[in-house]
């Protein structure tokens, strides 16, 4: 903590960097909205409950999306909470548009803007077809990357822009040779020649990584992901980037793909609601039956006596 | 000669249609013995229409025949007639050739006094050789082949002409014949009635057994008591109000249907017997009561007389006629007011939307950068400028404003069912509903409306209509997931229908299951007219159990509290908004709000704020986020100049101190001046 980069830094600076005054100002701004209800429970309580839920991930939830926005840390924790909730979704195999998608971030951010999700959907299909349907887990990392890295791959795109039209002063474009190309769709409806010259890009993500205020992925896994192809399309290198193990642990929100299903403890928490959802209806159900004077013996209607037979009430005619 | 006098007597009606006919012929220039009576009854049988009979023949001597000789002429086709001397005195005045094969009209000389010519039975085709029988009061030519009236304009005292069953096409040539008194046409092939208007002593004409289909240019008939028209294919009567006289008219087997094609029947004072039966208007339901009730001088229709009671049933039922006419008419102009109100709404409603869409394009569009984003707008206003958007959307908005002049909303209240359509009729969830009618309504329809103003009344619906189970939406914009939390602070429902045109919701997978999570605590048993199963419910507890999950547990207390304090509060205020509060209302909210709370806390959280609320709180926000912003500002600016200071203190400290050592050290040095110091800064102390 006390290394002496952090105190090579001016106060400023420091704090900016390390976003501390984003969170104060938060903070202290929920306090003055809420002031009437926290004035019951203590001013320190809520401190401690507000940088809490700041490092467990939760404060991001049901917040307006420019605060979402506003910290890598921010976003790393949507992302994560986004994960969460909708596993289950990904789980049970259904494959759905990007407006549904989109339904589900506004159910955790409601003034999610539809662009990102659009940009997001873009680096699932290859930008076509955006009536596709997709699954969860691609569109979960292609969304990671673009809403983590956004400010960044915007740049990319201009710098892709630039040098398929040939801007950049630095190099020579090589002529076409459009074989050995493994992604294919159309590259932004341009040049003749599909995509760029892949070591020509890296210098120039290189020189943005640099000077980019922003987050930006590590530069060496950047340059892993061009080694392996001699030219690549925008959207190439994005997918790329989206399959990447090393970046999506590098960011360090979601588990890997693999994982990206598993989660014992949520699991759990899940088989009990469900459960308990069930025993309600039917307990309400044999509640109501008991209301138009049917007759039920006390063992029947309790709740443990119903726990405990589960499975056999479901096959029953379920009455409603 | 003293003209005869004829008097006419109508006959009784029979079971059969033959109605009787008495004629009689009267000279009052012969002795007493010689008076002949003939009865022409029509009685028998087979031929109606038929007038002369077995009396008459009876009452002539078969002989009469024998003394009338035919003789044939100069002219080859005209025989002549000639009668003894005796049979001339003895029946001078009437001369019959009945089933003489005639074929022409033989030239009868001589017999200028005669006055009934009998022609009956023969085959004679044209009416000749007779205008010399200027005193001739009865023409019978009956059963002849005669295929046109002609031959008769000397004939100015005729009063009888029979000419049925023959073959004329056509009315005509009776112009003279102005005295005539009974006029049979029956049996011929007559098309239309026409030249008889100067025959003002008309009393009885038979057309029956023709060719007529319509019945009209009657007037000028001043006398015509009976007016027989039965067998032919009449389908509409006019003018018979023209006759002031008329009093039987048989219109039997002909193709009358609707009582409006007779309707001047009903302007006759005159009429007192009337048949209708072999019409088609016979058959109907209420053929009976509307001839009653339009004909109230009738005393007999169809030959049976009228009762008092017939003609009280008749009356009640034309008036509840009436009355079910006059409902069905009542409902049909409510019915089209309705549908006219409704395609209002839905232009005024299309409209919107298409501003709705240029206004959100044009956001976009200058939100973006130069990036890849195509923006579709119906295809059509792509490539629109920015002039050109602006003056297309104040074309539609003054479009828009000129669709609200006309009736903009409709709300309806049918039974069970309360529909609202267009925005307007929002407002109408304000009026005084008798709480009889209100608690009856079971099904809320909304349609053309937005659903965020629908949310925003949720809370009236729930206190005016609390039996509302079934809410269904059409056309209302329902395009986030999220909106269906705003529908969880009802009181119950048991059914919802999301109708997919205009409402893009339902194009997605998980529509359904969202909606049995969110309001999971009402059991609902339908959605969109499919029943809700076990499988169902678990299904959308399994794929989004873990949102509530999360929306409950994770979230710091603060923040429960307030998203749950802001969900209360709005009720609160829009309790306090109603005027007559009842105690006992504000006490159920809370319960309400309670129970809610304790049955569902893990998705109480999830709610629904409309866009414009949400902007409107994220604007309030900000002075207090500029105002923090500041504040923070100040604390860390006091913070790093404390800091600073400590920093430069740290590395000033050491050489400050030696300082202060060497200062002390120095002062020190001199014992003696030091203690004169020491005691001098004392007192100038005191």
């Amino acid at each position: 903590m006390l290394s002496p980069e952090r105190l090579a830094l001016p106060d400023y600076e420091y704090l900016a960097q390390r976003h501390v005054l984003t969170y104060m100002e938060d903070a202290v701004c929920q306090l003055l909205e809420n002031k009437e209800d926290i004035s019951q429970y203590g001013i320190a309580r809520f401190f401690t409950e507000y940088f809490n839920s700041v490092c467990q991930g939760t404060h991001i939830l049901f917040r307006e999306f420019s605060f979402i926005q506003a910290t890598p840390h921010n976003r790393a924790s949507f992302l994560r909470a986004f994960w969460r909730c909708f596993r289950t979704v990904g789980k049970n195999g259904d494959l759905l548009t990007m407006k549904e998608y989109h339904c589900l971030l506004q159910l955790l951010c409601p003034d999610f803007p539809l662009e990102l999700t659009q940009k997001a959907a873009r680096i699932v299909l290859m930008d076509d077809a955006m009536d596709c349907l997709m699954s969860f887990s691609d569109f979960l990392f292609a969304f990671q990357i673009q809403f983590y890295y956004s400010e960044f791959l915007d740049s990319v795109a201009a710098i892709y822009q630039d040098l398929l039209s040939g801007k950049n002063p630095n190099t020579v474009i090589v002529p076409t040779s459009s074989s050995g190309q493994h992604r294919q769709r159309q590259v932004l409806g341009e040049a003749s020649m599909e995509g760029v010259e892949a070591s020509l890009f890296y210098q120039c993500l290189e020189n943005l990584c640099d000077r980019h205020k922003y987050s930006c992925p590590p530069p060496a896994l950047v340059k892993e992901v061009l080694s392996n192809v001699q030219r690549l399309t925008f959207y190439g290198f994005l997918v790329a980037l989206s399959k990447h193990h090393g970046i999506n642990q590098a960011l360090g929100a979601l588990p890997d793909k693999g994982d990206l299903m598993h989660g014992p403890s949520l699991d759990e928490e899940l088989e009990r609601l469900v459960v308990r959802s069930r025993l309600h209806r039917t307990f309400a159900a044999h509640r109501a039956k008991e209301k138009q004077g049917l007759w039920l013996s006390e063992e029947e209607t309790s709740p443990e006596a119903l726990e405990r037979v589960p499975s056999a009430s479901v096959p029953h005619s379920t009455p409603y | 000669m003293i003209p005869g006098k004829y008097r006419s007597v109508s006959g009784r009606a029979t079971n059969n249609v033959n109605c009787g006919l008495h004629l009689v012929i009267q000279t009052s220039s012969l002795p007493e013995k010689n008076k002949v009576e003939f009865k022409l009854n029509k009685d028998t049988p087979s031929f109606p229409g038929r007038l002369l009979q077995h009396d008459l023949e009876r009452n002539y001597s078969s002989r009469q025949g024998d003394h009338i000789n035919l003789v044939s002429s100069s002219m080859p086709s005209f025989p002549i007639l000639q009668r003894s001397s005796e049979e001339k005195i003895l029946y001078s005045d009437r001369l019959t050739l009945e089933r003489q094969k005639l074929t022409v009209c033989p030239i009868i000389d001589g017999e200028e006094h005669l006055r009934l010519l009998n022609f009956q039975h023969n085959f004679i085709t044209r009416i000749q050789n007779i205008s010399n029988l200027q005193r001739l009061i009865f023409l019978d030519l009956y059963d002849n082949q005669i295929e046109e009236i002609s031959g008769l304009s000397t004939l100015r005292s005729l009063r009888v002409l029979l000419l049925g069953k023959n073959r004329i096409k056509k009315i005509s040539n009776l112009e003279n014949l102005k005295s005539l008194d009974v006029l049979d046409l029956h049996g011929n092939q007559i098309t239309k009635i026409e030249n008889v208007n100067h025959l003002c002593d008309l009393r009885v004409l038979n057309l029956a057994r023709n060719l007529l289909s319509h019945v009209d240019n009657l007037n000028g008939l001043d006398s015509l008591t009976e007016l027989n028209l039965r067998h032919n294919q009449i389908t509409f009567v006019r003018d018979v109000d023209n006759l002031p006289c008329l009093q039987r008219l048989f219109l039997s087997f002909n193709n009358i249907s609707s009582f409006d094609n007779v309707s001047c029947l009903a302007d006759s004072t005159s009429l007192s017997d009337i048949t209708f039966d072999g019409n088609p208007i016979a058959q109907e339901s209420w053929y009976k009561h509307t001839i009653l009730q339009n004909m109230m001088q009738l005393r007999q229709l169809d030959m049976k007389r009228i009762t008092e009671e017939e003609r009280r049933m008749a009356s009640i039922l034309a008036k509840k006629e009436e009355e079910k006419k006059r409902e069905n008419q009542k409902q049909s102009l409510l019915k089209e007011k309705k549908r006219l109100t409704i395609n209002n709404v839905a232009r005024k409603w299309d409209l919107q939307q298409r501003v709705a869409n240029i206004v959100t394009a044009q956001d976009r569009k200058d939100s973006d950068s130069p990036s890849q984003d195509p923006c579709q707008i119906d295809g059509s206003h792509i490539s629109a400028s920015p002039e050109e958007t602006g003056s297309l959307d104040s074309g539609l908005t003054s479009a828009l404003q000129g669709l609200s002049v006309i009736d903009s909303h409709l709300v309806e209240l049918d039974g069970d069912t309360l529909s609202l359509y267009g925005s307007g009729a929002l407002e109408s969830l304000d009026r005084n509903w008798s709480a009889q009618t209100a608690g009856m309504v079971t099904t809320v329809s909304f349609t053309f409306i937005e659903f965020d103003e629908i949310v925003q009344v949720l809370p009236k619906l729930k206190i005016k209509f609390p039996n509302s189970l079934h809410l269904k939406f059409r056309e209302t914009n329902l395009v986030m997931l999220q909106q269906f939390n705003a529908l969880a602070q009802l009181r119950r429902i048991d059914q919802l229908t999301i109708d997919p045109q205009g409402n893009p919701v339902v194009n997605f997978t998980l529509w359904k299951y969202y909606v049995l999570f969110r309001l999971s605590h009402f059991s609902m048993q339908k959605i969109n007219g499919t029943e809700v199963t076990q499988n169902d419910m678990i299904m959308a507890e399994r794929l989004f159990g873990i949102l509530a999950h999360v929306a409950s547990s994770e979230l710091p207390q603060y923040r429960l509290i307030s998203i749950l304090g802001d969900a209360r509060k709005k009720q609160f205020r829009y309790l306090l908004e109603t005027k007559g509060k009842k105690p006992g209302i504000v006490n159920e909210e809370n319960n309400d709000s309670k129970r809610l709370i304790g049955e569902n806390t893990n998705r109480a959280t999830l709610n629904y704020t409309t866009r414009d609320f949400y902007n409107e709180r994220l604007e309030e926000i900000k002075e207090k986020k500029k105002f923090c912003k500041m504040y923070i500002e100040d604390l860390v600016k006091e913070a790093t100049e404390i800091n600073m200071k400590n920093e430069a203190l740290q590395k000033l400290w050491p050489q400050m101190f030696i300082e202060l050592v060497r200062d002390a050290v120095i002062e020190i040095r001199n014992k003696n001046s030091y203690m004169k110091l020491c005691l001098q800064q004392i007192t100038d102390q005191k």
